[in-house]
């Protein structure tokens, strides 16, 4: 080895866990797997039967929220602002990204009125899912993938709407957003569950946000926006 | 960076999912069995790393919050915090971000010529293990260089310094953390670009370095060496992780440590010199940051060789059933018969301690408090059961500074540190016996051990007064306060309700509507989820504000300890609303409550007010020195995380602020709710 190389290697390169790189399509070695994504099967609006775990989440990257088709609460809102993170998202829905609608009135949503729905607020789209299923198993995945530690919340099934599950099997991330939070806070936040990026990328987008707050810093003083 | 892991990562693969402790030694040919703790070089053909960077990732244990293991208490001594070591910094720190050379992009920091750096630290964020009890295996942690809690930074007023922040969070973890940072020094009188704003995160793999001026806030008005006024002396601050939404996860990680000042006043020397009040003073041996954390931890599993924290992927902060002190559960610390003082840091993340101090016959003694997050007290106060103050509140992110005189005690006794209120650790555990009649051991969060006589001199008695608050002149006639309330919308995490509204000049608050009774209700109006590019409120540079902080849930409910960013305040009023109504409080629903004097306005300046439900809080601020971007925020951290937290400005000049003042009221109109400013506030 050149002296020179193992000075540096010294410093930069060396690796702070030992865990391998995450792989899209394959799940994260800590991945509790069905353990908390129940393996429920699920009928999706296309009245197709798919498993929880195994066909929806296994290996992949996915935004859950729940809703049901008589809401008309914040259910529209929230759907609007989901087509809206659908719309910034596209190129990967369907792809690495996908969105999951689950139904928390399976007696009343059938197939065909979640895709009645999903016409309704325009979201038929690549890669986005209603699904409906059996109570108890809804009931289940409600629990697992919504739990906030708190007796209000969890105890209400329409308190639903606050939450936009974000998970992804492959990089073993799991967060929730609000998704009426602003729509930068939303993509930020699923940003967080996407597959680590390279050195190289970090380094160019790092130096994208310098030129963008330079920008700013013209108009307001400060960096301003986020 | 993916290149000279290259052999590493094809073995790691071809060893299936489950990275196992064998694989690991497998990686180095060269290491022995004692890989993991030995510093032995790890050689491959494209890399050459440490194997003690190498932290294995935890395996975790399930959802279930089952009790921690037992532990024998009094085992372990108080670890005294590593001190961090001033060091030369590659790259150097440059005034505007080294992007090329590996910075997060950020702004150029403010007042750079005129607070060049005189020292300068690197922090490291990175996974490390940690032993919270001898009678525990290691835990896996997220650490500054590595260990919990981080190195203590010292400062002296007057000395500017700067910390590099490198991140070194591992790039893939099986912990529930979110490897990116931003530090904040709470509560820095900084910049905003070094104040750690928690949408200033960065990315593992670059640094960001933090330029902190060490100078007293008042710059602008006042000269001298140090510059500002002395009068407002921080002595005790603590760094911590801000990023936002992750903050109490990466915090119940390991990822804070002590920040100390000193000046002429609390010197780091106890012997006489000119205007110093002769405190106990020497770091690790009279004086101590007693860092309290909230942990749980998982059943001890002897394959992995760990005692892994207790965390579920996707969750907030679990519920805790372990103190710990300086990172060790239930310590005991060897003491002499003098004075001592401890700094007492609530790194939470999400309970307050309420502390007593015992003696041996389980008799309450005193604690002299004198300052609270980090101002010294105007005059200093006892906590004992004689001083109608009997219970010390140490809220999340709060500092309490006491002294403790253990000449009263006798060579051989024990004296304990009680918390009061949280649930008792070793519940659902058989607890070991009581050491005192009416004192339970799971209540007991800490020992002194009285060990001998003084060797050091002993200091003299603390001063009757120890400073003088600077005055935060009113606001002009005819500016009203600022109100920021916290309501709970039905169905919502708490953190969704964080408004500020203008408080009408009769301060009767009737136009304001109060979400907690119409829980239905979308919330027309409120300042809704944290969003880092809003802005609720813009303030001037060298102007003074009274702000108003209440809580509209019930009493009760959960106390919100609020935290403002950059600047000290000074409660004014601390008030009651008796008939919570669906409008606010009328002025005649208020009863005035008196405080303690560690939170009395008249008595003590503080960071972090708490406040409980139905409380009405009116502080004084003044925004001094710097321009940019600040926070306030519920310092519990799942609180915070849940975006029970909001941006404030400061700006330049008059015409900024009509600028941006001008902006938010037409945000707020198009969000349906009532213009924020008023023509006075325009300047018109």
């Amino acid at each position: 080895m050149k002296r020179r190389k193992f000075f540096t290697s010294l410093g930069s390169d060396k690796p702070s866990n030992v865990l391998r790189e995450p792989v899209q399509g394959v799940p994260h070695p800590a991945s509790p797997g069905t353990l908390v994504f129940p393996n429920a099967r699920l009928r999706t609006h296309e009245n197709k039967e798919v498993r929880f775990y195994d066909d929806l989440i296994k290996g992949k990257q996915v935004l859950i929220n729940l809703m049901y088709a008589s809401c008309e609460g914040a259910c529209p809102i929230v759907t609007s602002n989901l087509v809206r993170v659908h719309e910034k998202l596209k190129e990967r829905m369907g792809k690495d990204l996908f969105m999951y609608s689950i139904t928390v009135k399976p007696e009343d949503d059938d197939p065909a009125a979640l895709k009645s729905f999903a016409e309704m607020h325009r979201a038929v789209l690549p890669g986005w899912t209603f699904l409906t299923g059996d109570p108890y198993d809804i009931e289940t995945i409600r629990y697992r993938l919504f739990n906030m530690n708190h007796i209000a919340i969890d105890t209400d099934i329409y308190s639903h709407t606050s939450f936009l599950a974000i998970i992804n099997d492959a990089t073993n991330r799991s967060l929730h957003v609000d998704p009426q939070a602003s729509l930068a806070t939303v993509l930020w936040k699923i940003s967080l569950a996407n597959p680590p990026k390279s050195r190289e990328e970090v380094l160019a987008d790092n130096k994208k946000q310098q030129e963008r707050i330079d920008k700013e810093r013209k108009v307001y003083g400060y960096r301003y926006t986020f | 960076m993916s290149k000279p892991h290259g052999k590493k990562k094809e073995e790691t693969k071809s060893k299936g999912r489950q990275l196992t402790r064998r694989t690991v030694l497998k990686l180095g040919a060269a290491a022995g069995a004692g890989t993991l703790l030995a510093p032995t070089i790890l050689t491959s053909r494209k890399s050459t790393v440490y194997a003690w960077d190498a932290v294995t990732e935890p395996t975790l244990c399930g959802a279930v919050a089952n009790p921690s293991p037992p532990h024998t208490p009094f085992l372990d001594s108080l670890p005294v915090p590593s001190v961090a070591a001033p060091q030369f910094l590659s790259p150097t720190p440059t005034e505007t971000a080294n992007t090329g050379g590996g910075e997060a992009f950020r702004d150029p920091h403010q007042r750079w010529a005129e607070f060049t750096p005189a020292v300068t630290y690197q922090l490291e964020a990175k996974a490390g293990t940690h032993r919270f009890h001898s009678d525990y295996l290691d835990s896996y942690i997220w650490g500054f260089n590595g260990q919990y809690p981080g190195p203590t930074v010292l400062n002296a007023y007057g000395i500017p310094s700067l910390v590099r922040f490198k991140n070194s969070l591992p790039t893939s973890t099986s912990s529930f953390g979110t490897n990116k940072t931003t530090v904040h020094l709470h509560n820095g009188h900084t910049a905003s670009e070094s104040d750690g704003f928690a949408g200033d995160f960065f990315d593992t793999g670059l640094f960001k370095d933090n330029h902190y001026a060490n100078a007293y806030a008042g710059i602008d008005d006042f000269g001298g060496f140090p510059k500002g006024d002395p009068r407002e002396a921080q002595y005790t601050y603590w760094y911590h992780d801000h990023l936002m939404a992750e903050t109490a996860n990466n915090n119940y990680l390991g990822m804070n440590g002590a920040y100390l000042s000193y000046d002429q006043k609390s010197p780091p020397w106890e012997f006489s010199t000119p205007g110093s009040l002769r405190l106990p003073a020497y770091y690790g041996v009279t004086d101590f940051p007693l860092v309290l954390g909230q942990k749980r931890f998982c059943p001890t599993n002897p394959t992995t060789g760990r005692t892994e924290l207790f965390q579920v992927v996707g969750n907030a902060a679990p519920s805790t059933d372990k103190w710990t002190v300086n990172g060790k559960i239930q310590p005991k610390l060897g003491v002499r018969r003098r004075k001592y003082r401890f700094r007492i840091i609530n790194t939470g993340v999400v309970l307050p301690f309420t502390l007593s101090l015992h003696g041996p016959d389980g008799a309450q003694k005193t604690m002299t408090v004198i300052a609270a997050d980090g101002n010294l007290l105007r005059t200093p106060a006892d906590c004992s059961a004689t001083s109608g103050f009997p219970l010390l509140e140490v809220h999340v992110a709060s500092r309490i500074d006491v002294v403790v005189d253990f000449s009263q005690f006798a060579i051989g006794d024990s004296v304990y540190l009680k918390e009061n209120v949280q649930t008792a650790q070793f519940v659902n555990t058989t607890p070991p016996p009581d050491p005192a009649p009416g004192l339970p051991i799971g209540r007991v969060v800490m020992r002194f051990d009285v060990i001998g006589n003084a060797t050091i001199p002993d200091t003299p008695p603390i001063p009757s007064t120890l400073t003088e608050l600077p005055p935060i002149p009113p606001p002009a006639v005819g500016v009203d306060p600022f109100e920021w309330g916290f309501q709970l919308r039905g169905g919502q995490a708490d953190g969704n309700n964080f408004r500020i509204s203008h408080s009408s000049t009769a301060e009767n608050n009737t136009n304001h509507t109060n979400s907690f009774f119409k829980p239905t209700e979308l919330p027309t109006g409120t300042g809704g989820p944290f969003d880092p590019g809003r802005v609720d409120h813009a303030v001037l540079k060298g102007s003074t504000e009274e702000w108003i902080i209440r809580n509209d849930t019930i009493t009760g409910n959960w106390l919100h300890p609020v935290h403002i960013h950059l600047e000290e305040g000074r409660i004014i009023e601390r008030s009651i609303c008796t008939v919570p109504s669906g409008t606010g409080c009328l002025p005649a629903n208020r009863t005035i409550l008196s405080q303690p004097p560690w939170e009395d306005g008249n008595n003590s300046r503080r960071d972090v007010y708490p406040i409980p439900g139905q409380h009405r809080l009116r502080i004084r601020l003044a925004f001094r020195d710097f321009v940019g971007r600040y926070l306030i925020h519920c310092h519990n951290m799942n609180h915070e995380d849940a975006f029970m937290m909001t941006r404030w400005d400061v700006v330049e000049d008059m015409a900024q602020l009509r600028k941006r003042r001008l902006e938010i009221n037409a945000d707020r109109v198009a969000r349906g709710d009532t213009p924020l400013y008023t023509k006075e506030d325009l300047g018109e």
